[in-house]
């Protein structure tokens, strides 16, 4: 039971979500495609010129995050889901730990949104003219952005995976919960679009931090319980 | 909307939200004792 | 009985309360300056139904807590009946502001943040609905609303302190403001805890009620299972 066994555990887990991920690629193509079908839409209709100067960081911060929202919807919710789907999640409560099971699962979450992100955010700020003046900030809100979401879509896909309708219960669920991180993600990222200081960045960085913490506390208290449910 | 200076409005909306915190407790209370008079 | 009678009195004790609330409402406590005519009355009545919904939330934590670590049906019931009144005194609390926003600013809607904030309540414990529908098996419908209530609960905070404080708000400073001090007249202030304390009452007594009714519901249930 020593915290050296659980991590390797945890990533005894994580490393058989990316096989099992290189193998089938659902998870990579949903969030993917979806991630890009948006992009390109919203780049073609709308283009950096269809917007004045002015309102630029505020719209673009908004359409970046709501682009990166939903494509993390379409593909987090897979990871129990796909469990339950394949009768798999029995041998994996008798092989594992559920906070082994959590951690894995949730550092899957957390990778596959940060290839998302470093995919899908470079191309946004060329097709859409995003110009950046507090580069650093605007990354470190992205990574705390990415562990926000993903803690939050873990621990709600485990949730829905015990319940029957899952696809739409996972974003009735997910959403309401998320938006408080939202809003301050869409504020934070416009604040670092027109300052370089960190100290402009922080107060959004604090609360995303603050609810991802918080969020961190309660999964492993209540993943057991859903887990084992 | 009346004119804000009168009560009239406050005293709508007040009276609309008692009466149906009323209803509600009456039909409830009404539920409850027709389902223990069953025991 | 006096069981019976001692409820009895004490449903009469709240309504009479009530009375007198209403009454100091209108006619005891003065006209609040800054605010354009009587609207400031209100608050006699949209703080309480805020302060509830509070309330009835934090009790349905508590009951779902306690469902997780004891696993009786009557807890799941009791946080289920508790956060529906929570989604009833939101709405309610939700229309009286969004009337004071009216006759205040002209707009009944325009998406301040406590306005904002209070959507993705009503939003989030109506999703709480819509996963206990989602469960047909009793004891597992209990885990896991209980356990997303409990999530719910710990994104509440920053609805409620941190998002408000991040946008400028329209919104009246709440009781106690940034201060830490309150700022109202001595006689509104009294009209108001006499409100809190009214409301309180009234909750008291619809949560005991749809308690009572979940109880027979469920030893019914049992009986026909035996």
């Amino acid at each position: 039971m020593s915290a050296s066994s659980l991590a390797t555990e945890a990533l005894a887990v994580f490393a058989k979500e990316l096989r099992s991920e290189l193998r089938s690629r659902v998870a990579v193509n949903s969030i993917g495609l979806f991630g890009l079908t948006t992009l390109v839409a919203v780049a073609y209709q709308i283009g950096p010129y269809q917007i004045h100067e002015q309102d630029r960081p505020h719209l673009l911060a908004a359409m970046l995050w709501i682009i990166l929202f939903f494509a993390a919807l379409s593909g987090l919710q897979r990871v129990f889901v796909k469990e339950e789907d394949a009768h798999t999640a029995k041998t994996l409560r008798l092989a594992a730990r559920p906070l082994a099971v959590w951690a894995g699962k949730l550092l899957f979450n957390v990778a596959l949104l940060a290839a998302l992100q470093a995919f899908l955010v470079p191309l946004y700020g060329v097709l859409m003219g995003m110009q950046v003046r507090g580069v650093v900030p605007l990354i470190a809100l992205l990574a705390a952005g990415c562990v926000a979401m993903a803690l939050t879509a873990t621990i709600v896909a485990a949730i829905i995976a015990r319940a029957s309708g899952s696809g739409t219960l996972f974003a009735i669920l997910a959403v309401p919960l998320m938006l408080p991180l939202l809003v301050m993600l869409i504020a934070g990222t416009r604040v670092a679009m027109t300052s370089p200081r960190w100290s402009d960045v922080l107060p959004a960085l604090q609360g995303v931090g603050a609810l991802a913490g918080v969020t961190l506390v309660a999964s492993v208290y209540l993943f057991p319980v859903v887990w084992h449910d | 909307m009346p004119p804000a200076e009168s009560l009239v409005w406050i005293a709508g909306v007040t009276t609309i939200i008692w009466v149906g915190l009323f209803a509600y407790c009456l039909a409830l209370t009404r539920r409850v004792r027709r389902l223990e008079g069953d025991e | 009985m006096t069981d019976k009678a001692a409820i009895g009195f004490w449903h009469w004790l709240v309504g009479a309360w009530m009375l007198l609330v209403i009454y100091g409402a209108f006619f005891y406590a003065p006209t609040a300056q800054g605010f354009v005519g009587e609207s400031a009355r209100i608050v006699f009545f949209h703080v309480p139904l805020a302060w509830v919904a509070v309330l009835a939330f934090c009790v349905n934590l508590w009951t779902s807590l306690r469902y997780l670590a004891r696993r009786d049906p009557l807890d799941d019931a009791r946080a289920a009946a508790a956060a529906r009144l929570g989604l009833v005194f939101s709405v309610l609390a939700t229309v009286t502001g969004s009337l004071f926003a009216k006759v205040m600013w002209g707009e009944f809607w325009n998406w301040d943040p406590r306005q904002i904030s209070i959507v993705i309540l009503l939003l989030v414990y109506a999703a709480y609905f819509a996963l206990r529908e989602a469960i047909a098996d009793e004891e597992r419908r209990g885990g896991l609303a209980a356990a997303y209530a409990t999530l719910a609960f710990v994104t509440m905070p920053f609805l409620v302190f941190v998002v408000p404080r991040i946008y400028f708000s329209l919104h009246p400073d709440t009781l106690i403001n940034v201060r830490g001090s309150i700022d109202m007249d001595s006689r509104m202030l009294q009209v108001l805890l006499a409100a809190l304390v009214g409301f309180t009452g009234i909750f008291v007594w619809l949560y005991t009620l749809e308690v009572r009714l979940a109880r027979v519901l469920i030893e019914r249930q049992q009986r026909e299972e035996s």
